[in-house]
């Protein structure tokens, strides 16, 4: 079996991409300065990637406020408004406030796979898009659509969103669906989810992701989500283990590259490489390849612990490639 | 603490925290940054409490706190005070908002009374009212910090739970005999083996304990965690109902809820002043639904009042013992 590794998401701001933010919101540097402090602190976290050996990196995604942000910023008819708890972290999102068809005044990725391609040579980009489920769901919707037409419609725009990026570039689309771990998450739900992922990834099958995380969703949900065409399913092992074990062992993965989310991002203590070893040992027989990412996104701890996450996820792919025989899939090999 | 007797129904009481009144938070900065000792800050921070506290009686408030003077965050205030934590590093809240999470770096331990001082303070002006003793929960404590020592969920919530029961044990020694334990961290992770985690850290902290035995948990997926902690070891809960428009009463009557019951009716992120009338409604409510006895129901706020104007915290008091007072009187 070939394992690589990668980040599932984006990074915390640097100490000095926060001052730069906030010296830009109160008006005291221009644009170009924040700009460049964002663009220092992408280096860094890319840097911090390629030096585990991940051959699929992130830039980081340092400016987006919250996942949804860049994309309300970037489409008409959709505004943000007062704060809410994003799943059981101490942190808050905007809710994005749908006031008619979404309709995109510029695309955000692709821009961004072109100014950072070549920083992450020789491993290639990631972009992660919100999965429409939840960004329709997790929104306020005063569109006079229903939510799975809203959720149909940004799809649509996601769709054009993963197609420029990989023709900028990008080696892999990734969505995310975390609204799928939720407690009152439907099988309707993971259905409309799996359907509106391949309209996103339509001809890019190969190069797609979709992921659930901050919890185990329940199988009958999965089950529907294995639907989608997309090659890569990624869950979150960490959150709760005993019970992302009976989903694997139970339901598994049907005909997809498994994604497993072994690395914890939401804790800083130093993962055990015996933790990540149990769940792929769970897959290793059925498949000729399987993926070790970070629980979620890295940007719900500090700056220099996302960095050490890093190094931890690629040493402990190293290592048990080494110890059961895989084949590790790294920028050197 | 003769002088004051509680009524036997529909007492009324605070979820503890209030709005920071002058000078508390430039104090508990001062502390921060060693400009002042521990006991400087002690003796000083008691203009704050004596305040919080006047405003509770004048309310007419019959269970009080000290208003939680001492504390700018109910996790950051006891990791400054807990041995194996240092200082946390900077975490996003939202937008570009940070907050420092507290980091575990040794094994913890209890060093010195951490709320015991402004408890005894608050109870020698409380005009013999009760002064609830109130204590972030080890779940809460253990969630909102990280931790780099124990790398076992289990073992740090036992950790934090010893210390937590120390600081309890000081507290009942000196006479208190209402002990809340707040938990908000838990109703954002309703699972069952959440919910079964944090009993085995209650057991710690209450086991044969001469108290009376709250749990404070608020907003989330109150609903879903119910069914998992009515076994849990307390004599009440008290509860956020106000916010999420009191869906939550038919859950607690279907499942045979028998505990009492701390029974939120002002919503602590509105501005707005829940009238006598619309109290006593909510009252009236509960009452007809006909689960739980009037001696069992604590009429409170749904949670801290730190985040409102002192104005508008003490109208809502006092409207809230008001209602309650109407409420005597009928059931
Ligand atoms: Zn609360």
């Amino acid at each position: 079996m070939k394992i690589w590794g990668m980040v599932l998401g984006g990074f915390p701001r640097s100490r000095y991409a926060r001052y730069a933010l906030r010296d830009r919101e109160r008006g005291v540097i221009p644009f170009k300065d924040d700009v460049e402090a964002i663009d220092r602190a992408s280096v860094q976290v890319i840097g911090a990637q390629l030096v585990a050996g991940l051959p699929v990196v992130v830039d980081g995604m340092i400016d987006w406020h919250d996942i949804f942000r860049p994309f309300v910023d970037a489409w008409r008819n959709v505004t943000v408004d007062g704060l809410l708890r994003y799943f059981d972290n101490n942190f808050f999102y905007r809710i994005p406030v749908f006031t008619g068809e979404p309709d995109p005044r510029e695309y955000v990725t692709p821009r961004r796979v072109l100014r950072f391609k070549e920083t992450a040579d020789p491993a290639t980009l990631k972009v992660v898009l919100p999965g429409p489920v939840s960004f329709a769901f997790m929104s306020k919707n005063n569109s006079g659509l229903s939510n799975e037409e809203l959720a149909e419609k940004i799809a649509y725009i996601l769709r054009d969103e993963a197609k420029k990026a990989i023709e900028a570039g990008a080696s892999l689309v990734q969505v995310d669906e975390p609204f799928l771990a939720d407690i009152d998450a439907t099988k309707d739900h993971a259905r409309l989810a799996a359907e509106l992922a391949d309209k996103i990834v339509e001809g890019i099958e190969d190069k797609a992701v979709v992921t659930v995380y901050f919890n185990v969703p329940e199988p009958s949900v999965f089950e529907e989500l294995l639907n989608t065409k997309a090659r890569y399913v990624m869950v979150d092992v960490v959150d709760a283990p005993g019970r992302a074990e009976k989903l694997i062992r139970g339901t598994g993965f049907g005909s997809h590259t498994p994604v497993i989310g072994a690395v914890d991002a939401r804790r800083i203590i130093d993962d055990k490489p015996s933790f990540v070893e149990k769940f792929l040992k769970m897959v290793d027989s059925g498949v000729d390849e399987a993926v070790v990412t970070t629980s979620t996104w890295l940007d719900l701890i500090p700056f220099r612990y996302a960095l050490r996450k890093v190094y931890v996820l690629g040493r402990i792919v190293e290592e048990l490639a080494e110890k059961n025989g895989y084949e590790a899939y790294t920028i050197w090999r | 603490m003769a002088g004051y007797e509680v009524p036997r129904k529909f007492l009324t009481t605070v979820v503890g925290s209030y709005p920071k009144i002058p000078p508390a938070m430039e104090l508990i900065k001062k502390r921060r940054s060693g400009e002042l000792s521990e006991e400087e800050f002690r003796k000083l921070i008691k203009g704050p409490i004596s305040e919080a506290v006047k405003d509770q009686i004048e309310a007419g408030i019959d269970i009080i706190s000290d208003g939680e003077q001492s504390r700018e965050d109910m996790v950051v205030y006891f990791a400054e005070r807990v041995q194996g934590y240092r200082p946390g590093d900077w975490v996003r809240i939202f937008d570009n908002v940070y907050f420092r999470k507290p980091i575990i770096i040794g094994e913890l331990k209890w060093t010195r009374e951490m709320i015991v001082e402004d408890w005894i303070y608050a109870t020698s002006i409380s005009m013999g009212r009760p002064v609830k003793g109130i204590i972030t929960g080890p779940y809460t404590m253990m969630e909102w910090s990280f931790d780099l020592k124990y790398g076992d969920r289990r073992e740090l919530i036992i950790e934090l739970a010893k210390i937590i029961r120390r600081e309890i044990d000081e507290l009942v020694a000196r006479g208190a005999r209402y002990i809340q334990v707040d938990e908000p961290a838990l109703s954002t992770r309703p699972w069952r083996e959440e919910a079964e985690l944090l009993k085995e850290a209650l057991d710690v902290i209450f086991k044969g304990l001469d108290a009376k035995r709250i749990v404070h948990i608020c907003y989330g997926r109150l609903e879903k965690i119910i069914p998992y902690i009515l076994d849990y070891p307390v004599d009440q809960f008290d509860l956020e109902l106000k916010n999420s428009n009191f869906r939550l009463l038919p859950y607690l009557k279907e499942y045979g809820y028998d505990k009492e019951l701390g029974y939120g009716v002002v919503d602590v992120h509105s501005l707005q002043i829940e009238t006598v009338e619309e109290i006593k409604g909510y009252i009236d409510m509960l009452m007809k639904m006909d689960f739980i006895g009037p001696e069992k129901v604590y009429v409170d706020p749904d949670c801290g009042l730190k985040r409102l104007p002192r104005s508008v915290a003490k109208a809502k008091m006092r409207n809230l013992a008001e209602a309650a007072k109407l409420a005597r009187e009928e059931w």
